[in-house]
């Protein structure tokens, strides 16, 4: 079953073609690479999915919606997240409330609501205990009263992972996900992302440099130059794809 | 030099009320939510305008009396009469304050939702800020000129305040000023339990990173235009009150400048904390008395300085200090929402 479909996506900015008829299609449960020389589009392809980008034609499907021209915080709704290249938390709230916003329908989450306690507070303790799950799995717990300023490169990217599970995505998209990531941790959450497809079935697309690690766990990929789908398939294919080794590999 | 103590303390505490308001409803727009407004003297006006289109046009009607040209050669003859109503009949001078209260509230809140709603769908908050300065200045141009509203630039006056029917005229600012620092107090309790709930964590959210809080599955848009009208609520109450403490209206009043000494007050005190606006509040109403007994006591030496521009000078020699030197205020916002922390630390 497809879950997500982008249809012949085109996106100028100011007369520049950064995305010139890119259509793919990821299966629910898969978990796909996104790669290509810079500039290339990947991240732009990334933003037009996650609707944080206003698309100039082509289609977005979504778990049988079309977002085409729905708002980033619709696409959301409909269960996809996505995560950014620089660490993007709110930093001077704690680890704790950084996992807690994501969450759908809080009650507390209207001004109506939100003085009179007794409407909304059984419910932010059961968040509060799904959200130590969360942080516990991303190995935060223990940090979960800090601003999320103090904490370290990788714990940002660990914990906007978990910020993003919180909403309970049937989707994530991530952008570099290890940028800027000692290489142990950068394994670490690529594992992290494999054990979440096993447990929960979450499909993943996903833009990353360090193709090593990225085409050991991914089981397609797709390549981008210059704002079109230049190749697709499994890693091998991708690999031993003379036309991608020109122009990814330059030999 | 003689001082009238227990009246001096009535009036700062009166102010104080007025100002809390004032501070909070910023604070909850900027300090906690980032909705950047500079036209918090549209909304107190709003509040005052109000008020002066009830008292004489309301009034009389829940009185019961014919309706006199509050302007003109009937002027003198129209304040005796509202004087005369709220002094002699107290439950109408109630009932057309509460209903002063709701209209003013209804309209304030309606031009601040409807605007910022506009506004904020567009790319920039800033474009927001300056519609709203613009629109407090346009506003009180609009009511000099055009004599119906408030008699042009002579203003109102008897716009009682609703105890004026007590004989006694300190037990009446006495009633007065409670009733005020009792709306104050509520505006508080609201602000500082909608900060410390799941609302308030989406705010503080949607002020830090608001495209990030929108890839978050939050409605921002909505979200900003619910604390403008939250805000705008709170400046028009706080308008009313002011136009009835002063006892008139008179749009020299409803300048630039007020909007600017809200700012001064949430920025010293600390954005995003609703102590810190009350602090702030406080510290700025005893600067506003004491340099305008200053000014008085000079004058009555006979000297040409007048102190009163010097307020203004060390308002923004507070907020020059302040940013440069304390950033976050007297007193800081707690970085966590909800007691789901203390929860989760034991």
């Amino acid at each position: 079953m497809t879950m997500l479909q982008a249809v012949n996506v085109i996106k100028d900015f100011d007369g520049l073609r950064a995305l010139d008829g890119v259509s793919i299609d990821v299966a629910q449960g898969a978990i796909i690479g996104l790669i290509g020389p810079n500039g290339s589009g990947k991240s732009t392809l990334l933003n037009v999915i996650a609707r944080t980008t206003e698309i100039t034609s082509g289609k977005i499907m979504f778990d049988g919606h079309d977002l085409t021209r729905a708002s980033a915080d619709v696409a959301f709704q409909h269960g996809l997240a996505r995560g950014y290249q620089d660490p993007s938390l709110f930093f001077q709230m704690t680890v704790l409330d950084n996992a807690l916003l994501p969450i759908k329908e809080q009650r507390g989450e209207h001004p109506w609501y939100a003085p009179w306690r007794r409407f909304w507070t059984q419910q932010e303790g059961g968040n509060a205990s799904n959200a130590a799950e969360v942080l516990k799995r991303v190995k935060l717990d223990q940090h979960f009263n800090k601003p999320a300023s103090d904490l370290s490169g990788g714990q940002m990217k660990l914990l906007e992972m978990g910020r993003s599970l919180m909403g309970a995505p049937k989707m994530l998209l991530l952008d570099e996900p290890t940028a800027g990531v000692a290489p142990a941790l950068a394994y670490e959450i690529f594992e992290q992302i494999a054990a979440l497809r096993r447990e929960t079935g979450m499909t993943f697309l996903i833009v990353e440099h360090r193709l090593e690690i990225l085409f050991d766990f991914v089981d397609s990929l797709y390549v981008l130059h210059m704002g079109k789908v230049l190749a697709q398939g499994t890693p091998d294919e991708i690999s031993r794809n003379s036309e991608v080794r020109e122009v990814y590999f330059g030999d | 030099m003689n001082i009238d103590l227990v009246g001096t303390v009535i009036a700062l505490l009166t102010f104080f009320g007025i100002s809390a308001l004032m501070a909070l409803s910023l604070n909850l727009e900027y300090g906690v939510a980032g909705v950047p407004n500079f036209g918090q003297v549209l909304f107190v006006s709003i509040g005052a305008y109000t008020a002066g289109i009830t008292y004489t046009r309301l009034l009389p009607l829940l009185a019961g009396q014919p309706f006199l040209e509050p302007c003109g050669s009937s002027l003198a003859q129209a304040v005796q009469m509202r004087t005369g109503i709220m002094q002699t009949m107290p439950g109408v001078g109630l009932i057309n304050f509460v209903v002063t209260l709701l209209i003013s509230a209804l309209v304030g809140g309606a031009v601040g939702y409807g605007i910022s709603y506009i506004m904020l769908r567009l790319k920039q908050e800033w474009f927001l800020a300056l519609v709203l300065l613009v629109g407090g200045e346009i506003l009180r141009i609009v009511v000099q000129g055009y004599a119906p509203i408030e008699c042009a630039s002579s203003g109102l006056s008897g716009i009682a305040q609703p105890f004026s029917f007590i004989g006694d005229a300190r037990t009446a600012s006495i009633a007065f000023m409670v009733l005020i620092l009792i709306i104050a107090g509520l505006a508080f309790l609201y602000s500082e339990r909608l900060v410390r709930s799941p609302y308030g964590r989406l705010l503080k959210a949607v002020r830090e990173n608001d495209p990030v809080a929108r890839s978050l599955g939050k409605n921002v848009t909505r979200v900003r235009a619910q604390v403008m009208l939250i805000g705008s609520i709170m400046a028009a109450v706080a308008g009313v009150l002011f136009a009835l403490n002063e006892g008139f209206v008179s749009t020299n009043d409803y300048v630039v400048g007020l909007t600017l000494e809200v700012w001064v007050m949430v920025v010293l005190g600390g954005l995003g904390n609703s102590r810190g606006a009350l602090l702030g509040a406080f510290l700025i109403t005893i600067l506003n008395r004491v340099t305008a007994v200053v000014a008085i006591q000079l004058n009555m030496l006979g000297t040409d300085l007048e102190f009163n521009y010097f307020r203004y000078i060390l308002l923004g020699v507070i907020l020059l200090l302040m940013l440069l030197y304390r950033p976050k205020g007297l007193l800081p916002e707690r970085a966590q929402s909800t007691d789901a922390h203390e929860q989760m630390g034991r």
